[in-house]
Parts: C-alpha cells; structure tokens; sequence
C-alpha cells in the first residue's frame, strides 16, 4: 500500500541532482552547440563544423588518433603483465604495490610532464648519460615519440588500475578447473584469462585514449609546439585566434567522434558489464 | 614467466614511473633558478616555500575547492543515486546517460562549455564558477560508486524495518545507508582526488587573482618555473608516501584507504562501474581510518590553511585593484609596497600572450582595472572602443617618462590620452658565441642548414611572421596576401631546422646550452647573459619589431582612481628602477634609467640601443579582424605543416 508513495518520494530525491545537470551539463552543452552552429553575427552557419575538413584540421586529427592509438597500445602491452605480476606477488601485501604505482599520480601532472623536459633534452640527463659512454646524444625531445611517451607516462595508471581490479576478482576456481582439465598456460590466458578481463582491459583503454586524445598540454610541453595536435588547435582557437565559433563547431566534432569510438568499444564488452550505450 | 623476469620487469616499470618524480626532487634542491643548470645544493626553496603567499594561497585554494565541491558532490550525488535507483527503466536509462556526459566528453569541451555558460550568464570568474565546475565534473564519480552498493542492498531488509514500524528515514538511516556507506566514502574521495589534480577545467573557468596550484604551475611552465613548486610537490608526494606507509603497517588494515582509492580511480569510466562490488566486506581497520583520521587529517589541514589564509588577505574591503598583467613581469616588492604605502589591496592576475588577454577584457566577464597590452593591442582596444581616458592630473609621475617614447605610442594612441609606457624592446637574435661560428648580423642566419635543431623560434603569430617579413624586405605590418605567402612558405622551409617553437622558455634553453640561436625579447636576453655570458644579443640588419607595452584602463574598471593612482606608482623613478632591475626589460623612464649604478647597463646597447639601430624598427599595427584571421591561418599552416 505505501509503495508505490514510497517510490515517487524516492524519486524526488534525485531532483536536485537532475537541476545541477541540466544546468551545468546540458545547458553549457547546448551553448556549444549554439556556438558550434553560428558565426560572428549570429547566423546559422556549417562551416565551423565543416572545419574539421581543412587540412590542417584533419592532419591534426589524424595525427593525435595515431599518437593516442600507439599510446594506448602501448599502456595495454606495458600494464597487462604489469598487473600480473602484481596479483602474483601481491598475496598478503596488500595492495600496496598498486599504489607505489599509482603515487606518482598525485605529484602535478604538469611538473611531471615538465621534468620529462629535463630528461630528455639535448643536454639532459639522459643524453649525458649516454655521453658518459661515448654514446652519440639522442634527438629525443620535441618528437612524436616525446609525445607519446609522454602520454604513456601521465596515463599508464588509469590503464593498469581496471586491469588490476578485473584480475583481482576473478574466480581462481575457473582457472584452476581450466588447468585440472588440461589446458596449457597459454590455453588458460587466450581462452579463460583475457576474454574475462576484457571489461577492465575496455575500461583502461578508455580511460587512456580519450584523454591523449584530447590533450593539449602534453603535445606543447613535449613536443615543443612543433606538432600540432587536435586538442592544440581548439585550445588555441580559444585562447589565441579568438575565434569561438571555428573552436566550438571543433569541439563538437571531436565530442562526435569519442561518442561514436566508445559505441564501438562498448560492441566488445560482450558481458554488457556496466555500459552506457 | 620466470620469477627473476616478474621482478626486473617491475623494477623496470618503477624506474620509469619515478625518474621524473626523482628528477623533481632533485630539482627541488638546485640553487639555480634555470632548470637547465646545475647552481649547487639549497634548502633555500623550502624556507622561502612558506613565506610565499601565492604559493601557499593557491595551495590553500587548491584543498578548499577539493574538499568542499567533494562534499557537495557526495551530499547531491548520493541523493541522485537513491532517486534515480527508485526511477522507471527506461527513465534510468536516460538520467545515466546524462551522467556520463561529463566523464566521456574531453576536459578540454566540459571546460569551454562552463565557460560559454558563465560568460553568457555574466558570472564573475572566481573561485565560485571553479567551484561549481569541480561540483559537476564531480557528481558522477559520486554516483558511479554508489549506485553499485545500492543494487546490492537487499530490498527486503529494508522493507521488513518499514514492516517492523519504522518510518522511512529511520529504516534508510539505520538499514540502507550502513549498506552503501563504502560507496559514499570512496566516491568522496574519489572526488575529492579528481579535484586536486584537475588542470583544464579550472584553466578555463577561472578568474583574476585566483589561482590552484595546477593553474599557478601552468602560468609558470612558459616563464620558467619558481623551484618553490617543486620544493612544495616533494613535500606533498612524501607526505602522501608516509601516510601511505603509515596505514599499510598497521595490521589490522588490510584493505588500504588509497588502494582503495586508487580501485575508485580506476573506475571513473562507466565501463569501470563492475569493479566496485570488488570490496564487499571493508575491514575495521580501514574503516577506522577512511572515517576518522582521514577526514580529521583533511579538515586540520584546511583549518590550519584557514588561518593562515585569512591572515595573508586580511583586506577584503572594496578599496582594491584588479591589474592584469604579463607573467614575471613586475617585481612582487612593488606590489607590496603599494598596498603599504597606499592601503590599496591588490588583485594581480597575469596572462601570457595579447591574443590571450584580448578576448577576457572584450567579454567583460571580468572587471580588470589596470591592463598592460602591447602597441598594436591597445590600438585594437582603442578601435573597439574598451578602454577609459586616462586623467593625467592622478597621474603627474607621467613626467618621468622619455618623450621619445610618448611619440612612439602616437602611433597606437594617437591622442595620448589611453596609455602610459610601461616597458619597451626589440625583437631580435640571442646567439651562442661557442656554437655559431658565421656572423650574426640578418635573420637570414635562421635560415642556414648549419643550425638544423639548434634554432629556436617564437611562438607567436606576429613575432614568427614579423620578422619573416622583414627579412623578405617588406612591412611587418603588411596585407597583402601575396607578402604573407611568400613569408609563409619561407617558415615552412625553415620548420625542419627548428628546434622548438617557444615562448619564454626560450630563456631556459638558450642559458642551459641547448640552441645556437634563439629569437627573444631584448628584455630577456640580458636575463640570458647574466647567467650564461656566451650568449650575445643582435637586431638584425634589415629591421625588426620595436614594441612598447603600456598601462591601460578597460572601460568597465570598477577601480578607476585606484588604477591611476597604480599607475602613477609605477612612473615613479625609484619604482621604475626596481621593476627595470627585477624584468630587466627596457625601461621608458628616463629618472629610473638615470638612477641605475651600473654604467655598463645604463648605456648597454641591449637594453638601450642607440637610435641608429632602430631606424629600420617598426611597431605592430593592428590590422582588423580579418586580415588577423588571414595571420593566423598562415601561422596556423606553418605550424601544421
């Protein structure tokens, strides 16, 4: 008799919740949506959309989808036996080695990024390192593969976590039962290990491909402005051109974009484990 | 894998995770204030760490912001959950859908998109509108960690207490909430983490005088940063190293506080929702310590920062001004000594290009009531009609200052009545005497094989495309199309022997040897030379850019007579000295340039180059939106060639 008052009281309660959201997620998103569609006087327009196809626009795209492919990969081959390796040696320490790899996340990420800087400069530690040998100096600052190693470093956490917490839960009976009936190591991994581990395998990659992606930060620190990345030329359309619009209408674009890769990802969370779409 | 592989391989991965963390360290100890050099051991960083206002300021703010947008995220974000379990399928669906916009849309969108919001809202940009952006990027870690414990809470349970005659608070209270509580604290503290590393989302919905400490170490990358951060950063890291210890020795804790929050951290993406039903059963211990000391120790640190904060900004009375100026570019003495002698407080806010500053004054969301653009910039401003006259009766300091460099601001301020010289310069070559061997005397040096990745350039649209043109032999000024092509194609000729596209970090590397030639402000290369005398300063033969950045007063200034009396300050001879002496850029004030001791920078040709030189020199012109847009998309084709 008092369910169903019960329910809708219930209810109530994500009201201001429901406020806040569309005050400050959706109605800022419509302003992007508003910008995105509009030029300097007002009219509706599809050229700050159309953007996107310029030259220098899609290079940039495509040259910050290849860098955060590579990092990504790179995070997955890096973490995964990371995070086996820890279950392995973790028995009785209690997690402690997860968050000797996770500290380094509360330094700043920018001084972080910067004191790559200094490592790998012309005249930096490594390069004096390797001068110690009578090694030649490596070009290794102001390059893509800066970047990417810069992004690997900032987000290889956010790959081994999910990795680690799906390995840790999962069932030892089924890998056991696995080997009592006679599967090989590498049976055990291709057919029981990694097929149930492949929501934590979506969710780090997730968590790494959108914001290397996105970044801009790490392309200018590491990169030294010489390569332009899609999170570059909307920062810049922002704060440099001052052109709201064209960075608006690149916004979408690249909202857009991450929605429909992560409809993709999601395909392959085949247990429907917690997703969204 | 074999066990002595298992362990190298993680040592491997350590060294990686900690080599720029040791690096920091290290740093932290440096007495030079380049990183490039080495200047000897210091704890000097450390004691001055805790006399810097600013620093411990944006620390403090950094904590509040955290802890409070945490709470309130928590307080709404648990209350959400429990509505939107209580919500019809289909309804659900959609309310999930709307949480999971801000953790799959990049920083960069949900930051630009507040910041539409509030500018269009006409909010002052402070720490209210960084507050509530922490608030909402916060919410849905909040609701992702608690709605799993409440789908494993047993419906019956709470049903058989309503049974039993309590009323439906006390039943939640006493039933549900113990059930979800693990979610709720590390839904918090997942928060609350969020906050304290988040950079891009503060970068853009920040305001004057307000900084976090990502914001503040950000502002400092491009001027070289102050060693204090790293002296701070080691402090936090070894403070959040012991207390990581502390906890994980305790026995009784088995499940960790930050190993839990570290498991929350990996959840922050919808797809990461399973991993919480991962802890169903947390432990006394840790439960101890997530509940008391946790909290105890956050909110003793935030009341200790509380005192000290409301000892630093005493003053929040109304008898203040909001000056907006370049970063590293007034020495902070000056501004104590003005509030001293004036009683006026401060707000002091910094930027780093013109492009960046011009589009804050033209929104208006922000009252600035003294700025310091440069030539072309306050021609624009002046055009768009965003600066006040200027009363030179509250100014009569503006005598101090050479009449040679009023003339020069005609070409800008036509009457004179919008801006007072600040500092003036020259766009020229800083080169390496060890490493270029050829004669410096034309740009055409940037152009020469030899110095492939040993040259660095300006990062800036009219610095990179203004001396391209003069080195072609036509204005930097110019519109025509064909002009600005030819200078296009000759930067994109010259990318390959680039070695970095820099702004003030060019100042850096030139001291710590890293480039044989770099192009500079005149200002910073006697920084440069101070510290590395290898380094000689050139303006080139066929002419260059001559710049002065003055003191302007927007129109919407809430402060009008504290800004000139600010101003008038800074004309004052022995003010102007001091900021010549800590900037070491040029100064216009000829009874500060009269006072300076040093006959070798009083007549220096770097600092006060002698007319003959200057004759090919030119001001930039601002030269209307479109033909902006035009550089721009030049630049922008270089940059992305």
């Amino acid at each position: 008799m008092r369910r169903p008052s019960q329910l809708k009281n219930k209810k109530l309660l994500a009201g201001p919740y429901l406020f806040w959201a569309v005050a400050f997620v959706i109605i800022p998103l419509i302003m992007i949506f508003y910008y995105g569609f509009t030029d300097n006087n007002g009219a509706f327009t599809l050229t700050n959309l159309a953007g996107i196809a310029s030259a220098d626009n899609l290079k940039a795209l495509g040259l910050s989808l290849v860098l955060s492919l590579i990092s990504t990969a790179v995070c997955l081959i890096l973490a995964y036996p990371l995070a086996m390796i820890l279950i392995d040696l973790n028995i009785g320490r209690s997690g402690f080695l997860v968050v000797v790899f996770v500290l380094p996340m509360w330094m700043n990420f920018l001084l972080r990024t910067m004191a790559w800087q200094t490592l790998l400069e012309k005249n930096g530690v490594i390069n004096t390192f390797l001068s110690l040998f009578g090694l030649e100096p490596l070009a290794l600052i102001n390059t893509p593969g800066a970047i990417v190693l810069g992004m690997v470093y900032n987000f290889l956490p956010f790959m081994i976590l999910p990795i680690y917490n799906i390995l840790c839960k999962m069932d030892q009976d089924v890998i056991n039962a696995a080997r009592d009936l006679g599967a090989s190591p590498r049976q055990t991994f291709t057919k029981i290990i990694w097929p149930l581990s492949l929501p934590g395998v979506i969710s780090g990659i997730t968590m790494v491909f959108i914001p290397a992606l996105t970044t801009f930060v790490i392309s200018d620190l590491l990169g030294g402005s010489k390569i332009l990345l899609i999170g570059n030329i909307i920062e810049q359309s922002f704060t440099q051109a001052n052109d709201w619009h064209v960075g608006s209408g690149l916004s979408l674009v690249l909202m857009i974009f991450i929605i429909f890769s992560m409809m993709f990802m999601q395909k392959y969370d085949k247990n429907g484990e917690g997703g969204v779409f | 894998m074999r066990h002595p592989f298992k362990k190298l391989y993680l040592i491997l991965m350590l060294i990686f995770l900690y080599a720029p963390i040791a690096t920091l360290i290290v740093l932290s100890f440096n007495s030079s204030k380049s990183r490039a050099k080495w200047g000897g051991f210091t704890m000097d960083w450390y004691s001055q760490l805790f006399q810097d206002s600013a620093v411990m300021n944006a620390l403090y703010t950094t904590l509040v912001i955290a802890l409070l947008s945490a709470l309130i995220a928590t307080i709404l974000g648990t209350a959400a959950s429990i509505g939107i379990e209580g919500m019809k399928k289909r309804f659900r669906t959609f309310v999930m859908g709307i949480t999971n916009i801000p953790m799959l849309n990049a920083d960069i969108v949900t930051g630009i998109s507040l910041m539409l919001l509030f500018i269009a809202l006409r909010f002052t940009m402070g720490f209210a509108t960084i507050l509530l952006a922490h608030i909402t990027f916060n919410i849905p870690f909040v609701i992702l960690s608690v709605m799993p414990k409440l789908k494993q809470t047993n419906r019956s349970t709470f049903e058989a207490a309503l049974d039993l005659g309590a009323s439906p608070f006390y039943a939640f209270r006493r039933v549900v909430f113990p059930d979800i509580l693990p979610g709720v604290v590390s839904g918090f503290l997942l928060a609350f983490t969020m906050s304290l590393d988040d950079f891009i989302i503060t970068h853009f919905t920040k305001g004057p005088g307000i900084d976090t400490l990502s914001t503040k170490i950000y502002a400092e990358v491009r001027k070289g940063i102050n060693p204090e951060m790293y002296a701070l950063s080691t402090l936090l890291f070894l403070t959040v190293l012991i207390l990581l210890f502390l906890i994980n020795m305790s026995p009784e804790s088995k499940t960790a506080t930050p190993s839990s929050i570290a498991a929350q951290i990996a959840s922050r993406t919808p797809t990461g929702e399973v991993s919480f039903s991962q802890k169903t059963e947390s432990r006394r211990g840790s439960r101890f310590v997530m509940r008391r000391v946790l909290p105890a120790a956050i909110i003793v640190a935030i009341a200790v920062g509380g005192i000290f904060y409301s000892s630093q900004s005493g003053s929040t009375s109304d008898n203040q001004v909001i000056v907006y100026n370049w970063g590293e570019y007034m020495d902070p003495d000056v501004i104590t000594q003005f509030e001293e002698e004036t009683g006026i407080h401060v707000v002091y806010e910094e930027f780093e290009t013109n492009e960046i500053m011009y589009p804050k004054i033209k929104s208006q969301s922000i009252a600035y009531d003294v700025v310091c653009p440069s030539d072309y910039m306050i021609q624009r401003m002046i055009e768009n009609d965003l600066l006040a006259p200027l009363d030179y009766d509250n100014i009569p300091n503006i005598s101090n200052i050479d009449s040679t460099y009023l003339e020069e601001s005609r070409q800008f301020d036509p009457s004179l009545s919008y801006s007072v010289p600040y500092c003036w310069g020259t766009v020229g070559i800083l080169y390496n005497k060890t490493m270029v061997s050829d004669p410096v005397d034309s740009w055409s040096i940037l152009w020469n094989d030899k110095y492939k990745n040993n040259i660095l350039m300006q990062d800036s649209v009219r610095d990179a495309m203004g001396i391209t043109l003069k080195y072609l032999g036509y204005s930097l000024n110019t519109t025509d199309v064909s002009q600005l092509e030819e200078a296009r194609d000759l930067l994109i000729r010259q990318k390959p022997l680039v070695q970095a596209y820099v702004i003030d970090q060019v100042r850096d590397k030139m001291i710590g040897n890293e480039a044989a030639l770099g192009v500079i402000y005149s200002g910073e290369a006697i920084f440069c030379q101070e510290e590395n005398p290898n380094l000689e300063y050139v303006i080139p033969k066929e002419g260059s850019n001559i710049w002065i950045d003055s003191w302007v007063i927007p129109k919407n200034a809430q402060h009008k007579a504290n800004a000139e009396a600010f101003i008038n300050f800074l004309c004052r001879g022995d003010i102007a000295l001091k900021n010549f002496e800590y900037i070491t850029y040029s100064t216009p004030n000829k009874a500060a340039r009269e006072m300076i001791d040093d006959p070798l920078i009083r007549d220096s040709d770097v600092a006060f180059p002698d007319p003959s030189e200057l004759v090919n020199c030119e001001t930039y012109r601002y030269l209307g939106d479109e033909n902006d847009a035009l550089y721009n998309e030049m630049w922008r084709e270089v940059k992305s060639d």
